[in-house]
């Protein structure tokens, strides 16, 4: 099983890497990698697909910031969180916003794994852990 | 009610405004004390997580799709899914005087209900041992009170001695009087006002034992007046393995900072087999390859790193380290005790035969050693007990030998008697370690034949009876005999004629 799994994990991330184009994920490609699994159907195929679903969705996560604010948000101050981080990231950088009233005031930025607090939750949440 | 409000309100316009930037993953399985995380792209290898609830982890397993984490704290509020965000610290632990006296868990929380210790220092728990160049040989004595171990198996400040035999044969015993005889020390010297004296303060790691155990433990410190230069670190067999692994590393931290800063520290890791037990589980959740009795490949090196911090540094302190090791029916030969063995610098060896035999501690003289030898022991101990060893092993060879007839000659008789009166002498009961002068004054009995005359069953009665004549009636020559550390003719003589004074008075 763990094997296979290996092995399921090094087909995916020749796939991956067949997905990229400049350093961005090709819709085009990724298309034709699908269609390429469904007619070859390599082993263990699932494995493959849900590895492959990961690294995907983790590159993706990494050329998207997920804005979260509490309150309305400007699209003027979307554009700048957008040239922000495709400047601190180097890559080009898209802006999602979501309402998240938890967060009190303020906004928290979501790139990949990386998250930039600047709402009053967070910094109540600082204040309980200094206090 | 107003000033509790601007308070507040300060201490938030204290904080940053500014954005804070956060590495973060989630939960993806969590089981045993161990979570596999996705995300953590920018974790480092031992740094400190952050887990809700307050609950830290250490990241020990970086792998191409999640990170490995052992936590420590309390897991049960944890479900798959959480956020874990990266601290970018590594784990450290609170060190300094304000430990003494008191017990704390493996990351130095309080646990004795004696309030908050107000610690100015922290150290880390993980940290690359002493190098070569820093260290200095070890030739300074740290006394056990226990006389077959300072006489026959002397042991050196900044050495690392195994306490290694099966369960209950006595081994936390010893480790227990050794703690108990520094704090003895430590009184007698700080009270003289000596300049040059040095005391040695003490740390206790319990490792996966019962919490009624260290209970136990921490009120025989505490009958003996040793609990004030003593922390105690605890690692119940109810704290998560990862609490076990850690603990250890965490009382090195502590008695790290006692040998930075030119103090001596004696550290007992009570025990290292449940270590290496808390450290296979932990491995083999974390999907590690195992490797000899299911323990993962690094086992070694886990103990290994752990044991070279003990040292004696160059201008600085030392940190003597004492491990304790449980056998199974005496096999030495397993691979946590053989590991151990060649990573210390000696071994005492307690046997279970000894012990139910009434001779306790139940030391083997034949398999025990210390590697630092006579280097570490006072002269005075050398000029009484220096043949010592020869004379048990020969007694053991000849009393074997005897047992296949009666016909011995003279010699060879009393040979075995006098054997058989230095295993007596060296019977010593549980929480009462002998000061070295005493030691010396005992041995220069036995040498000079004061026990000859008195039937072997009775050596124990008649040591503990010239024990308390000394104590009692002789302090002026057991305080020379401390201060000199060695015997001089006039020592001698005034010696042997204590002696002959308690001979004339002593009745079997």
């Amino acid at each position: 099983m763990a094997a296979a799994a290996k092995q399921a994990q090094q087909l995916a991330r020749q796939l991956f890497k067949l997905s990229v184009v400049d350093n961005v994920i090709s819709t085009d490609r990724v298309a034709g990698v699908l269609a390429y699994v469904e007619k070859h159907a390599p082993a263990n195929a699932v494995l493959v697909l849900k590895a492959y679903h990961r690294l995907i969705a983790v590159e993706l996560a990494k050329s998207e910031a997920r804005v979260e604010h509490a309150g309305t948000v400007a699209p003027a101050a979307l554009a700048a969180i957008a040239a922000a981080m495709s400047k601190k990231y180097s890559r080009p950088i898209t802006t999602t916003a979501r309402a998240h009233p938890a967060l009190l005031a303020g906004l928290r930025v979501r790139v990949g794994d990386d998250v930039y607090e600047s709402s009053v939750s967070g910094q109540l949440a600082a204040l309980a852990l200094s206090v | 009610m107003s000033t509790v409000l601007d308070q507040i309100e300060q201490q938030i316009a204290k904080l940053s405004t500014k954005a804070v930037k956060k590495n973060t993953g989630n939960i993806r399985t969590i089981a045993d004390g161990v979570a596999k995380i996705d995300g953590l792209s920018d974790v480092m290898y031992n740094e400190m997580v952050a887990f809700p609830g307050g609950a830290i982890g250490i990241a020990l397993n970086l792998e191409e799709t999640e990170v490995g984490c052992v936590i420590l704290g309390d897991v049960s509020k944890l479900k798959e899914g959480d956020e874990v965000t990266t601290t970018g610290k590594l784990l450290s632990v609170p060190v300094g005087k304000a430990l003494l006296g008191r017990v704390v868990d493996a990351l130095g929380n309080a646990v004795d209900g004696k309030g908050p210790i107000d610690a100015k220092e922290t150290y880390p728990v993980e940290r690359i041992a002493p190098g070569i160049m820093a260290r200095k040989s070890v030739n300074q004595p740290l006394f056990t009170g226990i006389m077959a171990i300072d006489s026959m198996i002397p042991i050196g400040r900044g050495q690392r001695e195994l306490i290694i035999g099966d369960r209950g044969t006595g081994k936390t015993t010893i480790a227990i009087d050794t703690i108990i005889n520094q704090a003895k020390i430590n009184k007698v010297g700080l009270a003289s006002g000596d300049a040059k004296f040095r005391p040695v303060y003490s740390i206790y790691v319990a490792i996966g034992q019962k919490s009624s155990n260290i209970v136990r433990t921490v009120a025989a410190l505490e009958a003996a007046g040793a609990l004030e230069y003593t922390i105690i670190v605890a690692a119940t067999a109810a704290d998560n393995p990862a609490n076990q692994y850690i603990a250890p590393y965490s009382g090195a931290a502590m008695g790290e900072w006692f040998m930075e800063n030119g103090m001596d520290a004696l550290i007992v890791y009570d025990d290292l087999s449940k270590h290496a037990v808390a450290y296979r589980q932990i491995s083999l959740i974390l999907k590690r390859p195992s490797g000899r009795e299911a323990y993962p490949g690094d086992v070694f090196y886990l103990h290994s790193r752990l044991l070279e911090r003990a040292a004696r540094l160059d201008g600085k302190g030392s940190l003597t380290a004492l491990p304790i090791i449980e056998t199974l029916a005496g096999d030495v030969s397993a691979y946590i005790p053989t590991n151990v063995i060649s990573i210390t610098d000696g071994q005492i060896f307690l046997e279970t035969d000894l012990f139910n035999q009434g001779i306790r501690p139940a030391v083997s003289v034949g398999l025990s050693v210390s590697r630092v030898g006579s280097s570490a022991q006072i002269k005075a101990t050398k000029q009484v007990g220096g043949k010592l060893k020869g004379e048990l092993a020969q007694f053991r060879e000849l009393a074997a030998f005897a047992q296949f007839g009666s016909d011995l000659d003279a010699k060879t008789k009393a040979q075995l008697e006098r054997g058989a009166r230095i295993v007596e002498l060296f019977k010593q009961p549980a929480f009462s370690p002998a000061a070295i002068e005493l030691q010396v004054s005992i041995l220069f009995a036995m040498q000079k034949g004061f026990f000859d005359p008195i039937d072997a069953k009775k050596v124990v009665a008649a040591a503990a009876n010239m024990k308390n004549f000394f104590t009692t009636r002789k302090d002026a020559l057991l305080t020379e005999i401390r201060n000199k550390a060695a015997l001089d003719k006039d020592l001698e003589a005034k010696l042997q004629a204590a002696c002959d004074e308690w001979k004339s008075g002593y009745t079997a």
